[in-house]
């Protein structure tokens, strides 16, 4: 098949950037990367990008297209190619650039290294000579954190570290959680107030963008959110963030709608509230601060009340509530609705590209 | 006429009951019936979900039930965060018999329904942009919009994760821009559409989120909009209410109007400021309406 590509060139010393195209003959199963290859072995030498496994586990060749962040090995050429669409290849996003489709890592793994991403000692020692035997269901807490390959692609889209570059991020926040959520691992309480810090958890914007584009099934942002959840259930929930979530809850649970009025002291503190005065006031003459009294109660509101307690004592809250939906939500990551057939699966709106399959050239 | 259960969520009923007034007043005209729903909560908009996320589940199990309970097969709602959150809890219910029988159990303990028939949980947009909503939609805007240049801003949440969302493309949605051409706008296309409004942050950390907010406002404006259309509450508050202080960051005043999605719709379709509300709105509205009096 005849693939066309536009890529973006960039060199770093002299600043100058420059978009390429190519038109290659690839085969039909090619990836990205295969096409990639074809450029540098066959049309153009200088071009550099990062590969090593092709098989989407070293998490090397992670890389924009049209402006998304994917694998380049994952990223079968097919259905564009046959489509006539000529795809624009560039350097995956808030990373620094160092040559075309390379970027500098250094800052990604600053960041992986400041959530000391290994298992750290201080858990109960088995009695002498027994092993520490862990159960499935134990470990299926960090099932998919453990699914990371560090490719940088959910670093690429997050929103909010391009507001603020010193985000810790999704890639390290997943990983984080990785640990957090191991039995065997002794730290949990410390590592947890770090992660609150300013920097850390409560400064995800929750676009999802990094749950969109992570080529593995991590959801970072899911992780972010159980490591949120792990911090409150043990009492970690000083940062505002954290006020803000919980005066959602006691909302909930006292008059079922949000007391938006109270928000703003309840997270940020009466200093903070008073400071915002004028604000405020700019947005009460628009009717946009709700008067607290009367509160607006919600009907049967004392059956979400004694849901609250009952859920409570269940205890089920920390990252154990949320793992208990995972099982549910992969099944629609895995497109199992139950009666759609694999065709209709992949032709749904917004579904990835249909893989290659070889006997559907007819189709075609 | 189609029956559907309303959610209207927190800022609907409340900071922006302009919102509620608009959809309320647009609804027939699309061809739905809303049935409110009153025994229902917040949805916990993705807060209660980090804090206490069994809980989460529950709340929305119990607005799920009270839904299934009017007899109708969709919950209608007007905001991406209720959206997402309905919707997640309902594929955790409808994926998995155990847990949808310990959470029934838990609702009927407390005296609600156990959420038996299902429901689909669809965004107001989801119903316009296609099929009889958008037959409908194209006869009802009547009045049009003039060519008014309409900047689209999806938000997050009703786009990602698209396993949940699953409407249309998250990175090439079509959805708005096809109403706004429906409603005799001119839709205006910018990269920042699909991104951030800082939104769930603006509290906790105002100067980050203030520096994702500047981007669809920026970049609308230099793509020449008139207004921003949204179907979030939430990007509205944000967009509209905290577009001022843009003017401290940045010196630049940008006074550009922030419309709900029904309201964009509304004006097409000849609804009065009675209905629409626009004098609710911390960035006036009026040189849009002006432009289509003019």
């Amino acid at each position: 098949m005849q693939v066309g590509l536009k890529i973006w060139r960039f060199n770093s010393r002299t600043g100058e950037r420059e978009l390429q195209e190519y038109e290659i003959a690839a085969p039909e199963e090619a990836t990205l990367l295969d096409c990639l290859d074809i450029v540098k072995d066959q049309h153009d030498g200088t071009l550099a990008y990062r590969k090593s496994c092709r098989m989407m586990i070293c998490g090397s060749c992670g890389m924009r297209m049209d402006g998304a962040a994917v694998l380049a090995c994952k990223m079968r050429m097919y259905d564009i190619a046959q489509s006539g669409h000529v795809p624009v290849i560039s350097a995956m996003g808030n990373l620094p650039i160092v040559k075309d489709l390379v970027v500098d890592m250094d800052p990604f793994w600053q960041k992986f290294n400041s959530v000391n991403p290994y298992l750290q000692p201080g858990y109960e020692e088995p009695p002498d000579g027994k092993e520490h035997v862990i159960s499935q269901q134990r470990m299926n807490v960090v099932h998919k954190e453990a699914l990371c390959i560090n490719c940088g692609c959910c670093v690429s889209e997050c929103n909010a570290m391009e507001a603020d570059p010193m985000f810790t991020g999704p890639q390290a926040l997943a990983k984080a959680m990785r640990f957090v959520g191991d039995p065997r691992d002794g730290q949990k309480l410390a590592r947890l107030e770090k992660l609150n810090g300013e920097h850390g958890i409560w400064e995800c914007t929750r676009c999802y963008f990094c749950n969109e584009r992570c080529p593995k099934g991590v959801d970072p942002r899911d992780a972010i959110a159980k490591l949120g959840a792990e911090s409150m259930k043990e009492g970690i929930d000083r940062d505002m963030g954290a006020k803000h979530a919980k005066w959602f809850v006691t909302s909930a649970r006292t008059t079922g709608w949000l007391r938006e009025t109270e928000l703003v002291p309840k997270t940020q503190g009466i200093v903070s509230a008073i400071k915002q005065t004028r604000f405020a006031l700019d947005l009460a003459r628009k009717g946009k601060v709700p008067p607290p009294f009367p509160p607006h109660v919600a009907k049967d509101v004392r059956e979400a009340r004694r849901l609250h307690d009952l859920v409570r004592d269940q205890g089920r809250n920390g990252f154990a509530g949320i793992v208990q939906g995972e099982h549910a939500l992969a099944r629609l990551a895995h497109g199992h609705s139950g009666t759609e057939t694999l065709e209709e699966i992949y032709d749904r709106p917004g579904a990835y590209h249909r893989p290659f399959i070889a006997d559907e050239e007819a189709d075609v | 006429m189609r029956k559907v259960a309303y959610y209207k969520g927190c800022l609907a009923s409340l900071s922006a009951k302009e919102l509620d007034s608009a959809t309320q007043a647009l609804a027939p005209k699309v061809g739905l019936e809303l049935i409110e729903l009153e025994s229902v909560t917040c949805c916990g908009a993705g807060d209660i979900h980090e804090a206490e996320p069994d809980y989460y589940l529950h709340l929305n199990a119990r607005i799920l039930s009270y839904a299934a309970a009017e007899g109708v097969d969709t919950l209608l709602t007007v905001c991406n965060v209720c959206t997402l959150n309905l919707r997640q809890a309902n594929f955790m219910l409808l994926g998995d018999t155990e847990l949808r029988a310990r959470v029934n159990e838990n609702l009927v303990a407390v005296g609600v329904p156990a959420y038996e028939q299902d429901v689909d949980v669809r965004h107001l947009l989801w119903e316009i942009a296609e099929g009889e909503g958008y037959e409908l939609l194209k006869g009802a805007a009547h009045k049009g919009l003039k060519g008014l240049k309409i900047a689209p801003f999806y938000g997050c949440q009703i786009l990602r994760p698209s396993k949940i969302q699953g409407f249309e493309d998250p990175d090439r949605p079509w959805s708005l821009e096809r109403i706004i051409q429906a409603c005799g706008g001119e839709p205006v296309d910018y990269p920042a559409k699909i991104k951030c409004c800082g939104f769930p942050i603006i509290q906790a950390r105002e100067e980050t989120a203030l520096s994702e907010l500047i981007q669809p406002i920026e970049q609308a404006y230099e793509a020449g909009a008139d207004a921003i259309v949204t179907p979030c509450p939430l990007c509205h508050l944000s967009l509209d209410a905290w577009q001022s202080k843009l003017k401290k960051s940045t010196g630049r005043d940008f006074n550009m109007p922030i419309l709900h999605l029904s309201q964009l719709v509304g004006v097409a379709a000849g609804l009065t400021e009675s209905e629409l509300k626009f004098k609710r709105h911390v960035v006036s509205v009026k040189p849009v309406l002006e432009k289509l009096e003019a």
